[in-house]
């Protein structure tokens, strides 16, 4: 029998999901023996021109990993998603928007104007910006339009599965791969982890105090945190508590605080709001009842990005989506 | 015709919406027809994703309506203070207008100023026109 066709694609990320396959190790090997990869840009040589050679639902499963952002993305994972049976969201980006969707607080103006042309090493007399279409030599050039906002792949085009990290751990793709092969995958639409929240699953969880509560905020920078205890006891934001576990904590046991890479639990609609809404909780609940509107609002304040910190992995995918610009 | 302010408000169901009741049948001082108030349990309860949920099906603005200090039963009321501060700071950063979504605190017998409150800002609101 031959064996399932298998594809891997990158848009709008930074490698690390590439990285995460490679991290298989030596399960890499049992995965090439189960399924042909027949398209991996970034690895093997396949051409666009071999996907639109086959024919459609030919693929058994494509995995796709980063944000969308450009018209060549767009074009390509339609037409992955036409040739595959299954599409599963790789990674952070394709499932949230990832760190490449903070983007979505400027747009294709504002960020030419600075990589064009504001930031101090760019030498640019003329202020040529990217164009879709340029004459050169009585020839025409084209290069994809770069979209104003970022978008999550289930934003573009159906998706099935979702695997959700920055990047996913190695025993999550292993499980999904193991799942698609034996047909034991759950309901389409089911994001390929744990269905807790990681502060469910924290190391320090035994050290969080039954009531917490954020006198002040404290930047991770500006403390030396016991990796023993509960990063929020020690006044540092960790978005633990809206975040989905499954990641392996790796951030926790490297004494990092959560970022939300892994998204939001299940049933929650937006990750950052419902940070927000954990963290406001948190602020000051000690002495709620003697503080003025000044003195919350001076506590409300030492967070100075609170859509940066709530949102970092996750504005596209957000209610949202983007800022307003004006 | 100019279109009407689209406003929510979600008022709590112990102190403001006794009030916001008596208010509908005080004509001069009335919110009557201008709001279709989503009655709470505790503003504490009102979640900062069912704001933005208001805001992303259209709402021009957003009133949380709780008790009072040291009225609420549950002190929900201190939550929902900083939880629409800390929001306020975020649509801003969003390139909303942060007046959008405000928190205020009525008694119970208070439902002149709730009248008042409401009327008032959905004129804010209709100086602001929709979102975009």
């Amino acid at each position: 029998m031959a064996k399932p066709k298998v594809a891997l694609y990158w848009c709008a990320s930074c490698g690390g999901c590439e990285e995460a396959v490679v991290d298989l190790a030596e399960d890499i090997l049992k995965v090439v023996e189960a399924v042909d990869i027949i398209f991996w840009p970034v690895a093997m040589d396949f051409k666009k021109a071999d996907v639109e050679g086959m024919a459609d639902g030919e693929i058994a499963v494509s995995f796709i990993n980063g944000a969308i952002r450009t018209e060549e993305q767009g074009e390509m994972v339609k037409l992955l998603r036409r040739k595959s049976g299954l599409v599963v969201a790789f990674g952070s980006c394709a499932h949230l928007g990832g760190i490449p969707g903070l983007a979505n607080f400027w747009n294709r103006e504002t960020i030419f104007e600075r990589v064009y042309k504001g930031v101090p090493t760019m030498d640019n007399p003329e202020g040529v910006l990217p164009q879709t279409r340029t004459a050169v030599a009585g020839k025409e050039l084209t290069i994809p339009e770069f979209w104003d906002t970022v978008h999550t792949l289930d934003q573009v085009i159906p998706v099935d599965y979702y695997l959700p990290g920055c990047a996913p751990p190695p025993d999550l793709i292993m499980n999904a791969i193991t799942a698609i092969l034996e047909g034991k995958l759950p309901e389409k639409g089911a994001v390929l982890a744990p269905d807790k929240s990681l502060c469910d699953t924290c190391p320090l969880a035994d050290s969080k105090p039954e009531k917490l509560s954020l006198k002040e905020v404290k930047r991770p920078y500006e403390v030396i945190l016991d990796p023993e205890k509960c990063f929020l006891a020690q006044g540092v934001i960790c978005l633990g508590p809206a975040t989905r576990s499954g990641c392996g904590e790796r951030c926790i046991n490297a004494c990092m605080p959560c970022r939300g890479c892994f998204g939001p639990t299940k049933g929650a609609r937006d990750q950052g709001a419902r940070s927000l809404s954990f963290v406001a909780s948190l602020l000051g609940i000690e002495e709620e009842e003697k503080m003025t509107d000044e003195e919350v609002e001076k506590l409300i304040d030492q967070i100075p990005d609170p859509a940066g910190l709530f949102y970092m992995y996750s504005l596209p995918s957000s209610l949202l989506r983007r800022r307003i610009m004006k | 015709m100019r279109e009407e302010a689209k406003v929510v408000v979600f008022c709590c169901n112990w102190s403001v919406y006794p009030g916001l009741q008596l208010s509908h049948s005080a004509a001069p001082t009335g919110a009557k027809g201008l709001v279709d108030p989503i009655v709470t349990m505790c503003s504490g309860r009102v979640s900062p994703e069912l704001i933005l949920e208001a805001f992303s099906q259209g709402a021009w603005g957003v009133l949380v309506a709780g008790c009072p200090p040291e009225e609420c039963e549950h002190n929900g009321n201190y939550k929902a203070r900083r939880r629409v501060l800390l929001l306020q700071n975020l649509l801003a950063q969003m390139g909303i207008e942060p007046q959008r979504v405000r928190f205020e605190s009525f008694s119970t017998g208070e439902s002149a100023k709730l009248g008042q409150t409401i009327r008032g800002f959905v004129e804010e609101m209709r100086g602001l026109g929709p979102i975009e």
